[in-house]
């Protein structure tokens, strides 16, 4: 028996992805990678061009330069084979209305090159795993709800079992409980397929995702884990205090444990203030700041380190200049 | 190509699902079924140099301008305006293999309306107790008028599958195939009309106006001559309204 075909570097790889439209140029010079069996999200303002670039490794849109692979074959010399190994839900998810979701999903699934044996059985695996098999099966696709439709544009994706698959807003319009359940499908596919996922919902992505990608104005600001954008990004780390002391003895005793550190009063009530105190990411009175307070005698009720989340390393990169987009 | 049998398959269950492709049957059934109704009339009253069969077949550009463009106006203006042509294309079928499954299946439901018509002789003779009088239903005139319907069919399908790439709106692209049709059919019939002969300036369009006369292909046809340049013009032009057809879907990625 021949052996297993090896793992490509990248399951999707933009190199000096470039798309034009006249004179507005919606991707410019983007360059990140996917690798197999990793879930990365897409994020960007609107209009950020992370459709165009998704359609353009999707195929169904061709790049003005660089070059889009999937699963190491090159969208624009071998569409063909390159779609083989992948699939896309573009954004709206355009379905047909007239079809029912199980006829649907046998054409696709015979258009996907799915082994005739076998498209009977993987129609009615993913309509399970994408709960449509009860109660949406028989159902004309144009009478199904927002989320259904969605669950259809997913299951259609899952047909195949491609390597890659490319998710433009799957949970836009959804309700917070099928958001909850696409999130759940989506982070099943970890470590069997490459996932692309563009969302608005941060907080999603965040769940879901082992690796961001983040553009604006076509160019790549940032890329990587979340925990390592959050050091790169945002370089302090910001304590929350709520104490009786003034703000002089909080400024006193937090530069004794960090003497780069910035206090600044929030407010008052009931004689309880409310302080900032901005340290350094990188410095080591993270640790020992609670410590230092207490041996300063202040009287303290409520500490606690903010929680730097997708949206905060979101905002601090798609505000990043270009000069410093530029910078290697 | 691999998936234009898929294609094809999916193609024609839709068509026959459709509301409008049976609207357009019945529009068809009661275009050609009062044409030909007239024809057995006139034929009645006084002679005529065509039979009645031959006479509804020359008045083919009928169905074909006001039923055609029904057809074929939904194949890709309605897939692009719902925007499932896209996601179509995100498969490994090929753009020729959905333009040519398109094409085929609106081509075979045109011959299907036209193979119910070939009822009608028969249903006018058994109406007047005249069955087996071959001047109503003569069978070489009936299966010519198929064969031209058929032939010159590859052209006229494709060139409103042509016309509806062009378009997200079904009403333009009926409406870009109608004019389509009438130009090239009334270019064949005003050019039978000038007398080219007789104009030496205009001499070298002797021979491709001779091509383009459809309505003498379709005398020829439906007297069982059988000609092999109408094959060629219309095979020729099929391909050339199915290539630009491609080139379209593709550059519409």
């Amino acid at each position: 028996m021949a052996d297993a075909a090896p793992l490509p570097e990248a399951a999707v790889a933009a190199e000096r992805l470039t798309k034009r439209y006249g004179s507005l140029t919606a991707v410019e010079d983007l360059t990140f990678s996917v690798a197999p069996g990793e879930i990365v999200g897409f994020l960007g303002p609107n209009g950020a061009g992370k459709s165009s670039t998704m359609r353009i490794l999707a195929g169904t849109m061709a790049g003005t330069s660089g070059r889009a692979a999937i699963w190491g074959v090159s969208v624009a010399l071998e569409p063909a084979e390159a779609k083989r190994h992948m699939a896309y839900m573009p954004e709206n998810n355009p379905l047909p209305e007239d079809l029912k979701v199980e006829e649907y999903l046998l054409l696709r699934a015979r258009l996907k090159d799915v082994p005739a044996d076998r498209v009977a059985a993987r129609v009615a695996k993913v309509m399970e795993d994408c709960d449509l098999a009860r109660r949406a099966a028989r159902q004309l696709i144009g009478q199904l709800s927002k989320g259904f439709r969605q669950r259809v544009g997913i299951a259609d994706a899952l047909l195949a079992e491609p390597k890659v698959v490319i998710l433009d807003e799957p949970t836009i319009g959804l309700d917070p409980h099928q958001i909850v359940g696409i999130r759940d499908l989506i982070r099943s596919l970890r470590g069997k397929m490459a996932v692309l996922i563009s969302s608005h919902i941060l907080h999603e992505v965040e769940q879901v995702c082992d690796k961001v990608v983040i553009i604006n104005r076509g160019r790549l600001v940032a890329q990587g884990r979340p925990a390592d954008l959050r050091r790169e990004l945002i370089p302090t780390a910001n304590f929350t205090v709520v104490t009786r002391a003034t703000l002089a003895d909080v400024t006193r005793a937090t530069l004794g444990a960090e003497p780069t550190a910035l206090v600044e009063a929030l407010g008052e009530t009931e004689g309880w203030t409310r302080y900032r105190l901005a340290l350094p990411a990188a410095s080591p009175a993270r640790e020992t700041l609670a410590t230092a307070l207490i041996a300063a005698g202040l009287p303290l009720r409520e500490i606690a380190e903010e929680r730097i989340g997708l949206e905060d390393i979101f905002i601090a990169a798609t505000r990043r200049a270009p000069a410093e987009l530029r910078r290697p | 190509m691999r998936h234009f049998r898929t294609l094809l398959a999916h193609e024609l269950r839709a068509a026959v699902l459709a509301g409008g492709t049976w609207v357009s049957a019945a529009l068809f059934l009661a275009l050609m079924g009062a044409v030909h109704w007239f024809a057995v009339l006139d034929g009645a009253e006084a002679p005529q140099t065509a039979t009645p069969l031959e006479a509804t077949f020359q008045l083919f550009w009928i169905p074909l301008l006001c039923v055609l463009p029904l057809l074929t106006m939904r194949s890709f203006a309605e897939e692009r305006r719902q925007g499932t042509l896209a996601a179509l294309l995100t498969t490994p079928a090929s753009p020729a293999a959905v333009v040519w499954s398109k094409f085929t299946a609106v081509w075979l439901t045109w011959l299907a309306f036209w193979g119910a018509f070939a009822a009608f002789p028969a249903l006018v003779a058994q109406r007047l107790g005249t069955a087996g009088d071959f001047r109503l239903g003569d069978p070489v005139v009936l299966g010519g008028g198929l064969a031209f319907i058929a032939v010159s069919g590859l052209l006229h399908v494709a060139l409103g599958i042509f016309c509806s790439c062009l378009t997200r709106s079904s009403a333009l692209a009926a409406l870009l195939t109608f004019v389509g049709l009438l130009a090239f059919t009334a270019a064949g019939g005003a050019l039978e009309k000038l007398p080219i002969e007789s104009w030496e300036w205009l001499g070298w369009l002797r021979e491709p106006a001779a091509h383009l006369r459809t309505f003498s292909h379709m005398e020829d046809f439906t007297r069982g001559i059988l000609d092999a340049r109408p094959f060629v013009l219309y095979a020729s032009g099929m391909l050339l309204c199915l290539g630009l057809a491609v080139l379209t879907v593709e550059g519409q990625e």
